[in-house]
């Protein structure tokens, strides 16, 4: 057996060959980029691995090699969840006091609201005596796995800006995502699948369309690319009707020997990217329609997950995120959408919707972690799970009145997060909202830290991975923006 | 109340975590702190301070509190005595000769478990004493900055601006003198009549290089078709440039130029590179999440049509620019088919709860979009790198502030342009679909949305009438205006960008390193005619200048400047800075004429050379900086599109109008310039072959290779069904024998006749294929025989994907 250290090095040295090999063999892993004009991509650094940048990277030995990211588009509640708050339960349906009221934005909410106490029983859970309430009862058998972060706070109180700032590090359009900024700073390790790969259910993209992992201001090459569980995973996957897969070959072989010919004639080794690349989507084919497949899973698998192979759900996504995770996909995004839980309507009401979608997610996110850990994938997959923002202590009233439903409004003040495996400290809690859950107090982390710590797992240092764009050198953690590390929370 | 009391605890709570977390900030707090603080330290404490103090300092503090750390957290600088005597945002960070009372200090001691500094340990005793002492005698420090270094320089305006006294782009245009082949390089004593040529071969012949031979016809037809209108030659066009050449070696070349910039495809091919610079987009940056529609700007194409038609028309290129700034301040009337060039920012990205953003696009891609300058850098402070101060972005914001927009869907205030005409049967159509749905909307009337309220009207005149607008051909065209708001706001600067911290007022007026004077624009309105009349002068240094290397970019396939959109301190100095001034000089004196400007490269030896790459010439300049061949171009998605449909003889070459769908199943067979781009999400397809996002302004097409694009080429339904039009043919199915059959496949994928080698090789692939053709087969929609896939073969190829 190789020590941690050993392999903690080998890794290390690994990366940074890997790094050359992109670079100077400019063969399709994730993609090429050749810079803006032709092959020549390392010239002036400001379009080039992140490496040439005078960045060696990773800076220091990652912790995790890939993430798993699980966002709930929409924002659960806190206060339904994971925030346990008997004070606000006393508060139950007295008027929202004025203090709470001034200076502050809602999305719906008008006049005074009534206070609203959790809706759902808690109970404390594992070893670490983490509250979770009955919402998510596997996951209740899980929490020793997760380091909880109670004290989120962002500065977005809409859906598109909230999910753009935590994924890309900036409100507005244009920034790269987490994601992006991943494969630009460690590029891909699988050569038969994008590096970055997005699966998207609850039948909604998320608010902030698909920017969230978009590329932003760096090369098109480092943006996600979106799966689907059900039909071709990849667009354009699939060979047109009455292709078989050998005629597929003999085509590209022909394809390869003509393209050999302009190689042969020209020198320019552009053309050789280009014959990798068919030879990159040939294996794609296989490989992706093979690693999407999740028939080849067993019984018990689809009963600890509860997947039907062929549906579209954030159950077959957990599935996916870890057979993707397995074959070397750096970074796995999954977006569930159906969180907003305003009570303007049954399907989202926390007394309606919210079960139901707490119900598809409970099962497979602690079979996912599970799964990971008996695997021995969860020391280096960091997985992250958390909405945009949070929920308001206070029961919504739209247009002033109290409505059919019972729900929350939007909440930037403070939200809840968890992370698990991949260099975290497992069963901990960190950070502390107050006594109602409406803003966090103690040990507050903004989307900007908590960019900064996962890239730092990533064993990126967040300040040196940057990137010159309309004359500043960006960063994921926004350069802009205060941030720090959290380290406390680090295993 | 309870809740009312903890809510107090609550607060000082918060106060001593933001310590911690670094007291929240943006950057930039030093460089606005003009005034200066001047304090008498006595020499013995400065060297105190520069011999035991300062290096602490560096080696503890600077990472996070110094000018150079960019953000400052906590807005706390100590690299300045006025950073420290000031403090953080929230409080002194020290009192001179009062160390306990100093938060720097009960920090670094590590007393209190809310404030301990530095963040990763505890400073030695004997540190911890050192800054004790110092804080005791009077914390005395330089009063500015850490000292003489380029990082002390960051955001200080004044050197930046002497800097800026001696950089290239900001020194006036001149007239060049043309350096004379001969004198050069006897060799080459006749290499190019084109004053590019000179300035080319000088380059050239200082780096020890030679030019190369000139490209064969054939090549040479194929990279003007492609350069000048997007689109491949067929065959015949290839030939009879051949022969037209072998006739009359002087005449063909720039008959065929003037044959391909006259013709209307000129201006759909050059339009989308000034597309892309101005984030060209059919909707806005968002969407409805009840209808999951998005937010359709109906009539953003008339100023796609409008750029298209400038080019055509050669509008001189000043003309082209003050009209798209300020057209309807120029006198034309209001339906003047000028007004479509206000879509330059009303088409832009907008959402209504992001105003400031959508003024800070207008100023970007005023400043970087039309003259290489990053002014939205200066948004939260002093730019730290070029000579823009903070009050350069609020007179811009000044400017923009003053123009109202127009709801996009709101027909009244859009003027009717009479230059789209629908045809009879279209117009008939629209208007009773229009009926219906009015109708519907009529029926709606009162009627909410039960799950938010929004009434049903509105959601239908959002969706099936702006869809209705927006797509259907015989919807009417109407030019996307801005117009002025009745009194211009006065602008002040927002102190670190926050609209809440009001500062100085500033007047409109032009950036201060193009005008030094400071003209402010007149108080009547928004100056945008001032800032067009600025921006468009022959005396800009920067306009010119940029568009022209915009231009070669396109045309050569590398720029003069390799940073299009920031021709700043910070941006790459030109490769041949005398050849970009005399292009820009001779661009100015022809009148601003595009076409005089493209015409003016692509008759160049330089811009005609072989492609070939030379071994000897490849090892001293590997990425042609500078020229000694022209460089291979790769296709741009847009050209693949059009050429495969050209090739299959489905092109439709109409002009103008309405944007249609690109892909999927009902795919338009026209143009990609006239493919609808949703800015909210951009097509997927589009966004594998590096098609910008239309959020910004674009410097310059990235050019990556994924697998997407190889899956695309293989499967996509475009493809093949092209593939399969090729193959079915009456032209291809009449030939019988085989062999003919691929030689007629070559000229018309490819434009030329096959080697022997090649036909070989083909006809082998067409007999694999067949023999996996069974009889009992079904036949499918496009797989009847080995055919279409030996045509997709071709399709697929690099040679025609790239222009050699």
């Amino acid at each position: 057996m190789k020590s941690i250290d050993d392999q903690v090095q080998e890794e290390f040295a690994r990366l940074q060959t890997r790094k050359h090999f992109l670079r100077n063999c400019s063969m399709g892993l994730a993609g090429v980029w050749l810079g803006e004009r032709s092959v020549a991509a390392d010239r002036d650094g400001t379009h080039s691995d992140a490496s040439d940048a005078g960045q060696s990277i990773p800076h220091f030995p990652p912790r995790a090699k890939r993430v798993i990211f699980l966002h709930m588009a929409g924002s659960p509640s806190q206060l339904e969840l994971f925030d346990y708050k008997p004070e606000l339960q006393k508060l139950d349906g007295q008027d929202c006091p004025a203090s709470f009221l001034e200076g502050k934005r809602f999305a719906f909410i008008q006049g005074v609201p009534k206070m609203l106490g959790p809706q759902y029983p808690f109970q404390q859970c594992g070893q670490s005596g983490a509250w979770v309430s009955d919402r998510m009862p596997e996951f209740q058998s899980v929490v020793d796995r997760v380091c909880f972060v109670k004290s989120m706070h962002t500065t977005q109180f809409n859906h598109g800006p909230a999910q753009l700032l935590l994924h890309t590090g900036n409100q507005n359009l244009g920034s790269a995502s987490f994601g992006a900024w991943t494969m630009y700073g460690l590029g891909s390790e699988s050569e038969n699948l994008p590096g970055f790969i997005v699966l998207v259910s609850g039948g909604k993209t998320p608010s902030a369309g698909k920017s969230v992992w978009g590329s932003g201001f760096l090369p098109s090459v480092y943006q996600g690319v979106q799966c689907r569980s059900k039909g071709d995973p990849v667009l354009y996957l699939s060979n047109p009707e009455g292709v078989s897969l050998q005629q597929r070959r003999r085509a590209l072989d022909a394809i390869g020997r003509i393209n050999q010919q302009t190689f042969n004639e020209t020198g320019d080794p552009e053309v050789l990217t280009r014959i990798s690349q068919y030879e990159m989507a040939f294996r794609m084919q296989t490989h992706a329609t093979e690693a999407f497949d999740l028939r080849q899973e067993d019984k018990a698998t689809h009963a600890l997950y509860g997947t039907e192979p062929g549906k579209e759900s954030f159950a077959n996504n957990c599935l996916l995120a870890r057979r993707l995770a397995e074959r070397g996909v750096r970074f796995i995004q999954l977006f569930h959408w159906g969180w907003d839980s305003h009570g303007a309507a049954e399907s989202e009401a926390l007394n309606g919707g919210f079960k139901t979608r707490c119900e598809e997610v409970d099962r497979p996110i602690a079979a996912l972690l599970n799964d990971l850990g008996q695997r021995g994938m969860l020391e280096d997959t960091l997985v992250v799970w958390g909405g945009e923002f949070g929920r308001t202590p206070m029961r919504e009233n739209r247009g002033g009145r109290e409505m059919r439903f019972v729900g929350r409004d939007h909440n930037p003040g403070a939200f809840t997060m968890w992370m698990a495996g991949g260099g975290i400290k497992p069963g901990i809690s960190y950070g502390e909202t107050d006594e109602i859950g409406y803003e966090a107090i103690e040990n507050k982390v903004s989307p900007h830290d908590l960019h900064a710590t996962l890239l730092h797992l990533l064993g990126i240092d967040h300040k040196r991975l940057t990137y010159m764009h309309q004359g500043l050198p960006q960063r994921l953690s926004n350069v802009t923006q205060p941030s720090r590390v959290v380290e406390e929370i680090m295993a | 109340m309870q809740a009312c009391f903890h809510r107090h605890a609550l607060v000082r709570l918060t106060v001593l975590a933001g310590l911690v977390a670094g007291a929240l900030m943006p950057c930039g707090t030093g460089s606005l702190a003009a005034e200066e603080r001047r304090t008498t330290a006595s020499a013995d404490e400065l060297r105190f301070f520069e011999q035991k103090i300062r290096p602490l300092l560096v080696e503890h503090c600077y990472e996070c509190h110094s000018e150079e750390a960019g953000e400052q957290q906590g807005g706390l600088l100590l690299d300045r005595r006025s950073g420290w005597i000031d403090g953080g945002e929230t409080n002194k960070a020290v009192i001179p000769g009062e160390p306990d009372a100093s938060l720097l200090i009960t920090a670094i001691r590590y007393d209190n478990d809310d404030l301990q500094m530095p963040p990763e340990h505890r400073l030695d005793d004997e540190t911890i004493a050192l800054l004790e002492q110092w804080v005791r005698r009077g914390a005395h420090g330089p009063a500015d900055d850490m000292g003489e270094t380029e990082f002390s320089r960051l955001g200080d305006q004044d050197y930046l601006f002497d800097q800026a006294e001696n950089h290239w782009a900001f020194q006036p245009v001149r007239a060049v003198e043309i350096p004379s082949s001969g004198a050069i390089d006897t060799e080459h004593a006749d290499w190019g009549e084109n004053a590019i040529d000179g300035f080319v071969l000088d380059a050239l012949s200082n780096a020890e290089l030679t030019p190369s031979s000139p490209a064969d016809a054939a090549t040479l037809a194929r990279r003007l078709h492609y350069d000048l209108t997007g689109l491949p030659p067929t065959f015949e066009q290839v030939t009879a440039f051949q022969e037209a050449t072998e006739v009359d070696p002087d005449g063909a070349t720039p008959r065929l130029i003037d044959q391909l910039i006259e013709s209307p495809e000129f201006g759909q091919h050059l339009g989308r590179l000034w597309l892309d610079v101005v984030r060209y987009a059919d909707t806005d940056n968002n969407y409805r999440p009840d209808t999951r529609t998005p937010h359709y700007h109906p009539f953003a194409f008339s100023y796609r049509d409008y750029v298209v038609r400038s080019l055509n028309d050669d509008k001189p290129y000043d003309q082209f620019l003050k009209e798209q700034i300020a057209a309807d301040l120029m006198g034309f009337p209001a339906d003047a088919p000028q007004m479509a060039a206000l879509g330059f920012y009303a088409s832009g990205p907008y959402s209504s709860r992001a105003q400031n953003e959508a003024l800070d696009d207008w100023i970007d891609v005023t400043t970087r979009g039309l003259m290489g300058i990053t002014a939205a850098c200066a948004r939260c402070h002093d730019h730290k790198f070029e000579p823009v101060p903070t009050a350069d972005y609020y007179s811009l914001r000044g400017v923009f502030a003053a123009v109202a927009r127009v709801n996009p869907l709101d027909e009244t205030k859009q003027p009717l342009l009479t230059s789209y005409q629908p045809t009879e049967s279209q117009a008939a159509d629209f208007a009773n679909k229009r009926s219906a749905i009015e109708a519907k909307i009529n029926g709606a009337a009162g009627k909410k949305a039960k799950n938010n309220n929004r009434p049903i009207a509105q959601k239908i005149r959002e969706t099936e009438l702006a869809e209705l607008l927006t797509f259907h051909p015989g919807a009417p065209a109407r030019a996307m205006v801005v117009a002025e708001r009745k009194r211009p706001p006065d602008s002040y600067v927002f102190v670190r960008g926050d609209a809440a911290a009001r500062g100085e007022a500033v007047p409109r007026r032009f950036l201060k390193i193009l005008d030094p004077q400071q003209h402010a624009f007149p108080e009547s309105n928004s100056g945008r005619l001032q800032l067009a009349d600025k921006i468009a002068a022959p005396d800009n240094p920067l306009t010119a200048r940029v568009f022209v290397n915009r231009v070669w970019g396109y045309l050569i396939g590398s720029h003069l400047v390799d940073t299009p959109s920031d021709f700043g301190l910070q941006g790459a100095p030109p490769t041949h800075p005398r050849l970009l001034d005399w292009l820009a000089d001779d661009f100015i004196r022809h009148g601003w004429s595009v076409k005089h400007l493209v015409r003016r490269i692509v008759t160049s030896q330089t811009y005609q050379q072989s492609s070939r790459t030379r071994e000897t010439a490849a090892v001293v300049d590997p990425e042609n900086r500078w020229l000694w061949r022209a460089n291979r171009k790769h296709l741009t998605i847009e050209a693949i599109r059009d050429s495969m449909l050209l090739v299959a003889g489905r092109l439709d070459r109409r002009i103008g109008g309405h944007p249609e769908r690109l892909w999927g199943d009902d795919y338009t067979r026209r143009r990609a310039i006239y493919g609808f781009i949703n800015r909210f999400n951009l097509d997927p397809t589009l966004r594998a072959f590096d098609f910008p996002a239309p959020v910004q302004t674009q410097p310059a097409r990235g050019e990556s290779i994924v697998a997407q694009q190889a899956l695309f080429l293989m499967n996509s339904p475009l493809v093949i069904d092209q593939a399969a039009a090729i193959a079915s043919a009456d032209a291809l199915t009449r030939i019988e024998s085989d062999e003919a059959k691929v030689e007629f496949l070559f000229r018309t994928i490819l434009g030329r006749e096959p080697v022997a080698a090649e036909v070989t090789r083909t006809l082998k692939l067409v007999d694999v294929q067949q023999r996996f053709q069974k009889p009992d087969r079904p036949q499918t929609r496009s797989i009847v025989s080995a055919w279409p896939l030996v045509a997709q073969a071709l399709l697929m190829s690099n040679e025609f994907q790239y222009v050699d």
